[in-house]
């Protein structure tokens, strides 16, 4: 037990009929960068909102930096957790500057107002994300890729040891997906933030994150559900290159993958019906 | 660095406002049918009632009502604002979960009684409107809670079932009513400033002032609230307990306001608009200027009221509704290309 993140047989479905994640136990280590990858519906998103406490789970635990999650306050939690979501427009029209200085408000008394320290925080966020340049622009006029930022942005402002991500980059185009990725890398060797990115892009798995939680999804098999906290093929969790392989993606994923090699990295492509090299050795 | 409020600001803000504000009440005393004369005025109230009849206009009549006038503003207002906040809705407005239904209902069972008793210095129509309008708030909050836990939308379908519900109760009640019951209704149901006890304003001005400072005291959280319920509480904001704290001090100075001068309409949806579009959402910024803004806005409204038709006052909230709507599409026009929502 010496994870910052701590999930320990971790189990959750809206109805006992329909379990979604089954138990699943792993820890994260302060400073790593993992990957939650696995196909649509696999419960990326649900796995990560138990980790931050949004959803609790219906058996197992989850401990960060060794507490149990739900013994925090929200406002204690916010101070160890950052959560970037989808990226989304508010309802009103913040500018960017407002939108990240909300980041400070977990630190804030009652009839709250910026601190020098508040504002410095805000200022290195904005700064390293390279967003400074719009802060004064509300939020619903920037693009995508400047909006997904600005929300990093924020994270980093909270100043919290651990960054949740959900899909940072699934409305972005291949530069910003690199640019958000590097930017999260940095963020990782740099500030030693423990970042947890939900994703299903393996490929972008494989090039920058240490560690992958690969999960399957469907009902546990007979097998793993009586052994109570053993490994299970319903989900796998370890070093990047030590997990992705072609057999593995293909039985997550349900379809025919080819794998290729560019000095270190690897990547996977999906192999469907229609590619039209059917001689195609796979590997 | 980019330029969020700062408390020294805001402060500037609000001190150029109430000054706006004051200005505006010692102007409006001095506005009315009677011709009153300044120096007969600061001559004191004089040895023996009806002796000073400028004093006793001024200082016994006109002055308790711009006060009233003002509190309600201020109090439908900043409720506005929070409204918007907590649905996440910049349609929403202080009656929009059912205390306009409520308190209407309140007030016409009041008139239909024939009650005459006062309680804390209160008509029965006050108290009654009071009562209503809390009943129904609570009634709405709790269906909506219990239909969907958090989900706004749910609270919203509830505040409109129940509404349209007491309306119809209250239609129903009219239909049947003598007809001076039904013009006193009608009248209370337009919105209506009159004057009140001292005791009553002073008592009333009191909550709402405390009310106000109350949420003003939250208004940062107020902002992280318009992100939904998962930005928030990622944000660190118990979503559950300022959602309810913030309804509830809304709902308690909307009830006092409508108690004290019936429905008047549009103060809760345009102020918080105008403000909004001027200054930007920030609720630290929008929350005390929309409820100073308020205050003046119905206070110019009310003095309107009373002298456009003399001898006949007008019900106040015809004034708003007539005058703030044009207002309301100017700062549209001006201000619409920053705001996304509207394009």
């Amino acid at each position: 037990m010496n994870g910052i993140i701590e999930a320990r047989n971790l189990s959750f479905g809206y109805s006992p009929q329909a379990q979604i994640l089954d138990n699943i136990t792993f820890d994260v280590q302060p400073g790593a960068f993992l990957s939650i990858a696995g196909p649509n519906g696999a419960g990326k998103t649900t796995l990560l909102n138990l980790l931050c406490g949004l959803l609790t789970p219906t058996a197992g635990s989850v401990h960060v930096d060794g507490r149990a999650v739900d013994s925090y306050s929200a406002r204690k939690l916010a101070q160890k957790i950052a959560v970037v979501r989808q990226e989304y427009i508010p309802v009103f029209d913040f500018t960017v500057a407002e939108v990240v200085s909300m980041a400070r408000t977990p630190y804030m008394a009652p009839f709250g107002f910026e601190s020098r320290t508040d504002r410095d925080a805000v200022d290195e966020a904005l700064a390293a994300t390279d967003s400074a340049r719009f802060a004064r622009r509300p939020i619903a006029n920037l693009s995508g890729g400047e909006r997904q930022r600005v929300f990093i942005a924020r994270a980093l402002a909270q100043n919290t040891p651990i960054m949740l991500l959900d899909e940072p980059t699934s409305f972005l185009d291949i530069k910003h997906q690199a640019k958000i990725y590097d930017l999260l890398k940095k963020t990782q060797l740099e500030k030693g933030k423990t970042i947890v990115a939900v994703t299903h892009d393996i490929n972008l798995a494989a090039q920058y994150c240490d560690q992958i939680f690969l999960l399957r999804g469907g009902q546990p098999t007979a097998q793993n559900t009586a052994g109570g906290g053993q490994p299970s093929d319903n989900y796998y969790i370890g070093k990047t290159s030590e997990i992705l392989s072609v057999e593995l993606i293909e039985k997550v994923f349900g379809v025919k993958v080819f794998a290729g090699r560019i000095g270190q990295e690897r990547f996977f492509l999906p192999w469907g019906e229609f590619s039209k090299d059917k001689s195609q050795d796979n590997h | 660095m980019a330029d969020t409020l700062t408390a020294r600001n805001l402060a500037k803000k609000v001190i150029v406002c109430l000054l706006v504000l004051l200005i505006a009440m010692g102007l409006c005393t001095l506005i009315g049918t009677q011709p009153i004369s300044l120096q007969k005025v600061f001559a004191g109230p004089g040895e023996l009632p009806g002796e000073n009849v400028d004093y006793q206009i001024l200082v016994g009549v006109r002055l308790p009502r711009i006060i009233l006038a003002a509190l309600v503003g201020a109090a439908l207002a900043s409720s506005g604002v929070v409204l918007q906040a907590i649905l996440r809705n910049p349609l929403a407005d202080p009656y929009i979960l059912g205390i306009s239904s409520g308190a209407g209902l309140g007030a016409i069972i009041a008139v239909l009684s024939g009650i005459s008793w006062k309680l804390l210095g209160g008509s029965p129509i006050s108290v009654f409107a009071f009562v209503g309008a809390l009943g129904t708030v609570w009634l709405v909050w709790f269906i909506g809670r219990t239909a969907a836990g958090s989900q706004v939308t749910a609270l919203l379908l509830a505040g409109v079932v129940v509404n349209a519900f007491f309306s119809a109760v209250i239609m129903f009640l009219t239909s049947i009513a003598r007809s001076d019951q039904v013009l006193t209704t009608i009248l209370w149901l337009m919105g209506n400033i009159t004057e009140k006890a001292m005791s009553v304003l002073w008592l009333s001005a009191g909550c709402i002032v405390a009310g106000i400072t109350a949420l003003f005291a939250v208004s940062h959280r107020l902002n992280i609230l318009t992100l939904g319920e998962e930005e928030a509480k990622g944000l660190g904001v118990n979503t559950a307990r300022t959602k309810l704290v913030t309804f509830s001090i809304a709902a308690f100075i909307t009830a006092i306001a409508v108690s004290l001068s019936g429905l008047i309409g549009f103060v809760g949806l345009i102020i918080p608009h105008g403000v909004r579009l001027v200054l930007g959402p920030d609720h630290r910024q929008l929350l005390p200027i929309s409820a100073i803004i308020g205050g003046v806005f119905l206070v110019a409204a009310d003095t309107i009221a009373r002298i456009v038709v003399p001898p006949a006052q007008l019900p106040v909230g015809v004034i708003t509704a007539i005058a703030g709507g044009p207002f309301f599409l100017v700062l549209l026009a001006k201000y619409s290309r920053k705001v996304s929502w509207l394009r």
